[in-house]
């Protein structure tokens, strides 16, 4: 039985390194006897049994029924479904799903309570941003867009600390990410050089042309467009004199705060310039610009920031970069060439549009290959709205915020400007004991917990550990079942 | 260690066909990331027979960000650091602690201003590598791997666990604290790492009976992952044994805060990660490598404030490390070495900070070095044509001291040849 359904799917690489035969894998679990007690307790008698020998082997992918595929885009391309959205998108299929996902825009809507007037006297409180932020992802009505918010925040780091919490400026980038979202990289590469928070935490509101700070020019190259080794040291310097001449704005809650400094003399009140901005992006200021002939990559002539951006986007190295970091979050953790700038052409064809290419990713033989499969790890905040989600538990976000740390990700805070790692850096003994206490945490804390017996089809694809199915079938309440599933290998993969 | 005897008897070449057969291989390699089952990997450490058995303990502190190096040693007769720097050169030179007339140390390290002139602090100058890369991440992956060509995946530190300690697997072999992943220098694919962001904390929410369901869950985990999972749990419970044994056994003797004034703060916590150190060497727990962050260095904007608060919070955190050891009897065999990717650029910038630069100085303290000055201070006439320090002394010397003359390895086959020796290590002390 295991012989004729579990085969398929042990990927020919893995094998071909390993010297393991197929049948050796499937005599190998037979042998456990795991793979009988993984069938009788998932009742799957007549449905392809999802069960698969243990270390060495990969897992089986169930990557060829079509309800399976909707699963996995749901993993990966939203914070995880339930309930009417879940069945929805099941019915609907994948096409249609991955259709509906990409062309439905970021919803606005929720603003932050007192984030648009938060000053030096009414800051942001840090747990209160990163609930409302946690509160989007799980209940958001454009999920994709969401889960594109998060993808953007680890691509143009900025972190709370630096920038502070004393303007809204942390706030207004997040609302920026998530209008651009599925924008235009063009447009969204302006957006971000011009955003408060990032000129305040790359330092490009204190530069001049007279006297340029690098540290934007340089992370928006190596970072944020063309990748290390594309650019050389020249050409951060011409960008970082061609970029400079913004200022950050100033909101008239900030300027009303500073009037009423207590820690100023009235005297000095009075003085306080009373100008605020409307703008919630940079202000220029042409006399603190460069002015004169630059070469940057390549091409001579005066540059702008907007010409600046539109150089970067001439390079042969920016649609791979960026399709490379898409497809180690979305699809492999490192994907060939081919499949680089097969997508990247394409992102470049469609004008640099986000939607076309999370389409074109998603629509990939690739995204649905069976050597693909499970092959992603969850960052901690997927993995943790995902579970609050399974628990029908949103009002959990606590436990989330708690626990966040311990797993290496704490929001609005990514470790250095590189943003989050991924993958296999998510593993280690902290982070996993984190994930692990979370879990027994939430079980233990949700009152009323939803019924377990589908809980590894819905959540796991059906496709168990020996161990994971056996330990399954022999747990006896929803407490047990629970926290077997979220705190399974299989949960933390996607 | 019994159990272990069948597992013992098997030749490393065939631990490294098993590995790959765990599915450690592709994976792991790709990712650069340790993924040996427990068991493989104590079965490769004592397949090498002829390890290191003596109880030296290295600890890196990385000063991420890239350290200023003018400002740790100040130059303190050079008028071209003045031109350089009209705002941060003054202060910096006016209120250095003078080592001799021409070098001091910035005005916060008081505490190793103290160490030094006990002879417990080794300055090396002017260290860098040929063709320097200003990326934060490239540079940084230079240090790690001891690689300037940028080829190697494996930590020069995880490649000395990997082939040459033999310690039948120890989980405290190697250790990260204050962290939540496994630092490059430590990484490898046959090397059991252990990461412990707080000790406070470190255990199962759920006691005994989680533990014991996770540890049946995490079990021949399939996939590219499986071996990594089943190795991170492992790890996790063998770390919280060591821990419970380590906490009884002590008390720290010396006052470790985190309440550091910075004008902002960063993200690690160094007196705390120190003090996990402190636990650990004290306690006996066999560790022999460990590492601990601070970040906040890359100051490309007010960096006079910014770069001093810096400074006092390690001075603060690694006078509170060496105060306890000593006051425990430990510090004899305690090597503490600062590494940084790069240093800062000599000209300062329009926001009164400065930019990615190239040479610095490194710090090692401890009983175990000959203090005083070594290298050479980069000339600041002579810059290179990015405007930046020329190195004197390439930073796999300074790998290949701490290696050789301290910890008693075999500096060549994880550096991958020898370098320029720089005797910073009291003699005879070493094992090798």
């Amino acid at each position: 039985m295991a012989i004729e359904t579990g085969t398929g799917s042990v990927s020919p690489q893995r094998s071909r390194r390993s010297g393991i035969t197929r049948r050796a894998v499937v005599g190998a679990a037979l042998a456990g006897g795991t793979g009988i007690a993984a069938l009788r307790l998932l009742g799957l008698a007549q449905a392809p049994p999802a069960v698969r020998g243990g270390g060495g082997t990969n897992w089986i992918s169930p990557l060829n029924r079509e309800n399976a595929q909707v699963l996995q885009l749901l993993r990966r391309a939203t914070f995880g479904a339930s309930g009417a959205g879940l069945e929805r998108a099941l019915s609907d299929g994948y096409s249609k799903t991955v259709a509906r996902l990409v062309e439905t825009p970021p919803a606005m809507a929720g603003d932050l309570p007192g984030g648009d007037v938060a000053t030096r006297s009414a800051p942001i409180k840090l747990a209160q941003l990163q609930g409302w932020l946690l509160d989007k992802m799980l209940a958001s009505p454009t999920p994709f867009a969401e889960r594109m918010t998060m993808f953007w925040h680890g691509h143009f780091t900025s972190d709370y600390r630096k920038v502070g919490l004393q303007s809204p400026f942390v706030y207004w980038q997040n609302q920026t990410w998530r209008r651009n979202s599925l924008g235009d990289l063009r447009t969204f590469l302006y957006e971000v050089t011009i955003d408060p928070a990032m000129l305040r935490y790359l330092d490009l509101a204190t530069s001049t042309g007279q006297s340029p700070n690098e540290n934007y020019s340089r992370e928006l190259m190596e970072l944020f467009t063309m990748g290390a080794g594309s650019f050389s040291e020249a050409d951060v310097r011409a960008a970082a004199r061609a970029l400079a001449g913004w200022r950050e704005p100033k909101t008239l809650a900030m300027v009303q705060s500073q009037k009423m400094d207590p820690k100023l003399t009235p005297a000095q009140q009075a003085k306080v310039d009373p100008t605020y901005d409307t703008e919630k992006t940079g202000v220029f200021v042409p006399q603190r610009a460069h002015k004169g002939q630059l070469t940057f990559l390549g091409r001579t002539g005066s540059f702008d920031t907007r010409s600046v951006i539109d150089q970067i986007l001439a390079q042969k190295a920016t649609a791979p970069h960026i399709v490379r970091r898409v497809l180690a979050d979305f699809v492999m953790p490192n994907p060939p060439d081919a499949t680089v700038n097969r997508l990247a052409g394409g992102f470049v064809k469609s004008k640099w549009s986000i939607r076309q290419l999370m389409h074109d990713v998603f629509m990939s033989d690739e995204f649905r290959a069976a050597a693909n499969y499970r092959s992603l790890v969850k960052q901690p905040v997927e993995f943790m709205v995902q579970a609050l989600r399974a628990l029908e538990a949103p009002a959990r976000t606590a436990t989330a915020l708690q626990y966040s740390s311990g797993m290496g990700q704490v929001l609005f805070d990514p470790p250095d400007v590189g943003g989050w790692p991924t993958n296999a850096s998510w593993i280690t003994s902290n982070t996993v004991l984190a994930r692990v206490n979370f879990v027994t945490t939430l079980v233990a804390a949700v009152k009323k917990l939803p019924a377990s017996e589908k809980a590894h089809q819905d959540h796991l694809d059906g496709v168990l550990s020996p161990a994971t199915a056996k330990l399954l079938s022999s747990a006896t309440t929803d407490q047990e079942r629970w926290t077997l599933v979220l705190a399974s290998p299989e949960f933390q993969l996607k | 260690m019994t159990e272990q005897h069948g597992i013992n008897q098997l030749k490393r070449r065939d631990f490294l066909r098993a590995g790959l057969v765990f599915g450690a291989g592709a994976a792991g390699l790709a990712a650069g990331y340790a993924a040996v089952p427990d068991a493989f990997a104590r079965a490769v450490y004592a397949a090498k027979n002829n390890g290191i058995t003596n109880d030296k303990i290295l600890v890196m502190v990385q000063l991420a960000g890239g350290n200023d190096g003018l400002r740790t040693v100040v130059p303190l007769q050079d008028p071209k650091l003045h031109d350089y720097r009209p705002r941060l050169a003054g202060p910096s030179v006016a209120q250095a602690l003078p080592l001799n007339a021409d070098f001091g140390l910035n005005q916060n390290l008081k505490g190793v201003k103290k160490l030094f002139d006990a002879g417990r602090v080794a300055i090396v100058q002017g260290v860098g590598y040929p063709n320097p890369v200003f990326s934060h991440f490239e540079s940084i992956r230079v240090w790690e791997t001891g690689d300037p060509s940028r080829r190697s995946i494996n930590g020069w530190l995880g490649q000395l666990a990997a082939k040459q300690y033999d310690t039948l697997g120890h989980p405290l072999t190697g250790c990260a604290c204050g962290a939540t992943d496994v630092p490059g220098a430590l990484r490898d694919l046959q090397a059991t790492m252990t990461v412990i962001q707080n000790p406070k904390n470190f255990g199962f929410t759920g006691g005994d009976p989680v533990e014991q369901a996770v540890t049946a869950l995490y079990k021949d985990t399939p996939g590219i992952y499986g071996a990594l999972f089943d190795t991170a749990i492992a790890t996790a419970k063998d770390t919280i044994a060591s821990l419970k044994t380590a906490s009884t056994k002590y008390q720290p003797m010396a006052a470790y805060s985190d309440q550091a004034k910075l004008v902002y703060s960063s993200k690690n916590q160094l007196a705390s990660a120190l003090q996990l150190a402190a636990e650990l060497i004290v306690a006996g727990t066999g560790v022999k490598l460990l590492h601990v962050t601070l970040g906040g260095f890359d100051t490309h904007y007010t960096e006079l404030n910014r770069h001093d608060d810096l400074m006092g919070y390690f001075d603060q955190a690694v006078s509170a490390f060496f105060q306890d050891l000593d006051a425990h009897g430990m510090a004899d065999n305690v090597l503490l070495a600062t590494w940084s990717e790069f240093g800062r650029r000599p000209k300062e910038n329009a926001s009164g900070g400065t930019d990615h630069g190239a040479a610095s100085p490194l710090l090692l303290i401890g009983s175990p070095v000959k203090g005083g000055l070594y290298g050479q201070a980069p000339n600041l006439a002579d810059l290179d044509p990015t405007g930046n320090l020329k190195y004197s002394v390439d930073f796999r010397s300074v790998y290949q001291e701490i290696l050789t003359s301290h910890l008693g390895a075999d500096s060549k086959e994880v550096l991958g040849g020898g370098f320029e020796s720089i005797p910073f290590i009291k003699p005879g002390v070493g094992v090798a």
